[in-house]
């Protein structure tokens, strides 16, 4: 679902700490019709330029708090990410990206579901890795954008 | 009688974009459409759900007021993972079933739908809670799931190998073992879809690594089960990578529901979910539309004649389906539901008119 429309095209930007480049950021939207528990979001599978970035390299930023680790996301059973909401998603990289256009791929992983799975007792042991179909919601693509990196970035401490 | 309704999830894009936020989906229902009826999904629509703040409680229910609506039915989920270190037990989902009650009763909600396979146990757990805030259960009817099973099997792969064909059944059973009308069903017209609708298949077409396979899943789909569909695709297109999901949906090549099947449901139905996927101007009849996958006709004929009194509420479903066309390509909502009401409008007083007096339900109704 929103393939084309997941990540704002003009919110690609490198994250600046003491002077320097040590990652990259862009804007998502939950690829869903409706919003999730933060819990169930499992990080996402990003392709840029050819590179993997696993989720050890992402954080996420949302409803005004400071970027979480999806580690720490586990943990927030009651707060929710909601359906009209923009999020942010940092990824270390360090000296971040140069300037001009990228590449980008992405999938979410939420395990939201319809009730009861035959998967349930496995995903609490062992969670999907992102990038595989199955917990990629309404669609099982690898959705691609190009992305022209904004200048200035943003202090990220 | 039969009224209309939107669920504003059909509105689900405008709404992604933040062209219309509630208010203007509740006025263009009121003014556009003309009638009252209105369906949220709640975790879609109340923020911070679910914790609803006293200001969104206040400020929706003065716009339901401000143009004389009516809310029907809250949509309601089951995330059995939410807590991760382990899988909600029957007892900790009815308590989220009947956290979503009292939000329902908050927004003047008179029914809740929850997911068709939610555990029969979860309901009865929450029924007192349901009973106690006058919010009625209604359980979805939703595609693979047949009204009566009669000799269907269930397949090996896909949705219809894990979801329950004996809900309708259950629902009943609790109905009659309970003697509450605060239980029932919320059919979804996706059980009378005869065929995947070409917006599916277009979509399908441009994500397959092998357009070809979808055609030969359409071109097949009649010929084979589908669970010998998917081995013949698997086997033809070995690295074709369509997921079982994409080729149930479009190997849809008969209902699962006979219209005459809601005669004896009739008196337990809720509220109503018309799905729909892509309405299309009929030929030859300029301003008069039609979905040409969905029987709309045959079912509310049955329901006008056996008294069915309730919602039907519009669920715009084809959006999704023309999302990776770029802006200029999506679809229009607005547009879509229009042409929907049109068709129920029609439907409504053209087979009202020839069926004459309505004939009595066979049971008693839910009706308060």
């Amino acid at each position: 679902m929103f393939d084309n429309f997941l990540v704002r095209s003009d919110s690609l930007k490198n994250d600046i700490q003491d002077g320097k480049a040590v990652g990259f950021q862009f804007a998502v939207r939950i690829a869903d019709y409706r919003g999730c528990f933060l819990s169930l979001h499992n990080g996402y599978y990003v392709v840029c330029d050819g590179q993997e970035y696993g989720r050890e390299c992402q954080t996420f930023e949302v409803n005004g708090k400071s970027p979480r680790t999806f580690g720490e996301l586990k943990e927030c059973v009651w707060e929710h990410w909601d359906y009209d909401d923009e999020a942010i998603v940092h990824i270390k990289k360090e000296g971040g990206l140069k300037p001009g256009l990228h590449e980008l791929g992405l999938q979410q992983s939420i395990l939201m579901q319809y009730g009861y799975g035959l998967h349930d007792e496995e995903w609490v042991q062992n969670p999907p890795i992102p990038g595989g179909a199955e917990s990629s919601g309404k669609s099982a693509g690898i959705f691609a954008y190009t992305l022209k990196l904004q200048e200035g970035g943003t202090k990220n401490d | 009688m039969i009224k209309r309704g939107v669920s504003l999830y059909s509105y689900q894009q405008e709404q992604f974009f933040h062209r219309m936020d509630f208010k203007d989906m509740i006025g263009e229902v009121r003014h556009a459409l003309g009638t009252d009826g209105i369906e949220i999904i709640a975790d879609n629509l109340i923020p911070k759900y679910p914790f609803p703040t006293p200001q969104f409680l206040f400020a929706w229910n003065n716009e339901m007021a401000r143009y004389h609506m009516k809310a029907v039915t809250m949509d309601v989920f089951l995330d059995v993972l939410q807590f991760r270190d382990h899988v909600m037990n029957h007892r900790e989902a009815a308590e989220r079933l009947k956290n979503d009650i009292r939000i329902a009763a908050a927004m003047g909600f008179e029914n809740v739908r929850t997911l068709s396979s939610v555990p029969i146990e979860v309901i009865r757990l929450a029924l007192p809670t349901a009973e106690k805030y006058n919010v009625r259960i209604g359980k979805e009817i939703h595609f693979p799931i047949p009204i009566r099973p009669g000799n269907r099997k269930k397949n090996k792969y896909g949705m219809a190998a894990v979801r329950d064909f004996s809900m309708v059944e259950q629902i009943l059973d609790l109905r009659q073992e309970t003697g509450s009308p605060y239980v029932g069903l919320i059919p979804d017209f996706g059980i009378f879809q005869h065929k995947a609708s070409k917006v599916t298949v277009a979509y399908e077409r441009r994500q397959a690594k092998y357009p070809e396979e979808v055609d030969f899943l359409v071109e097949n789909r009649k010929n084979y089960s589908f669970d010998e569909l998917v081995e013949l695709a698997r086997e033809k297109y070995p690295d074709g990578e369509m997921t079982v999901m994409s080729m149930e949906r479009i190997a849809i090549h008969e209902p699962v529901a006979r219209p005459e099947d809601l005669r004896e449901i009739v008196p337990y139905i809720i509220s109503i979910h018309g799905k729909f996927y892509d309405m299309t101007e009929i030929p030859q009849q300029p301003g008069r539309y039609e979905d040409v996958c969905m029987d709309y006709e045959g079912p509310i004929r049955q329901l006008l004649q056996w008294g069915y009194d309730g919602y039907i509420n519009s669920e715009y479903e084809g959006q999704r389906d023309q999302q990776d066309l770029g802006l200029e390509g999506l679809a229009d909502e607005v547009e879509q539901v229009r042409r929907h009401h049109e068709m129920l409008k029609r439907l409504l007083t053209e087979i009202g008119k020839e069926e004459g007096s309505v004939s009595q339900a066979p049971a008693e109704g839910l009706g308060r």
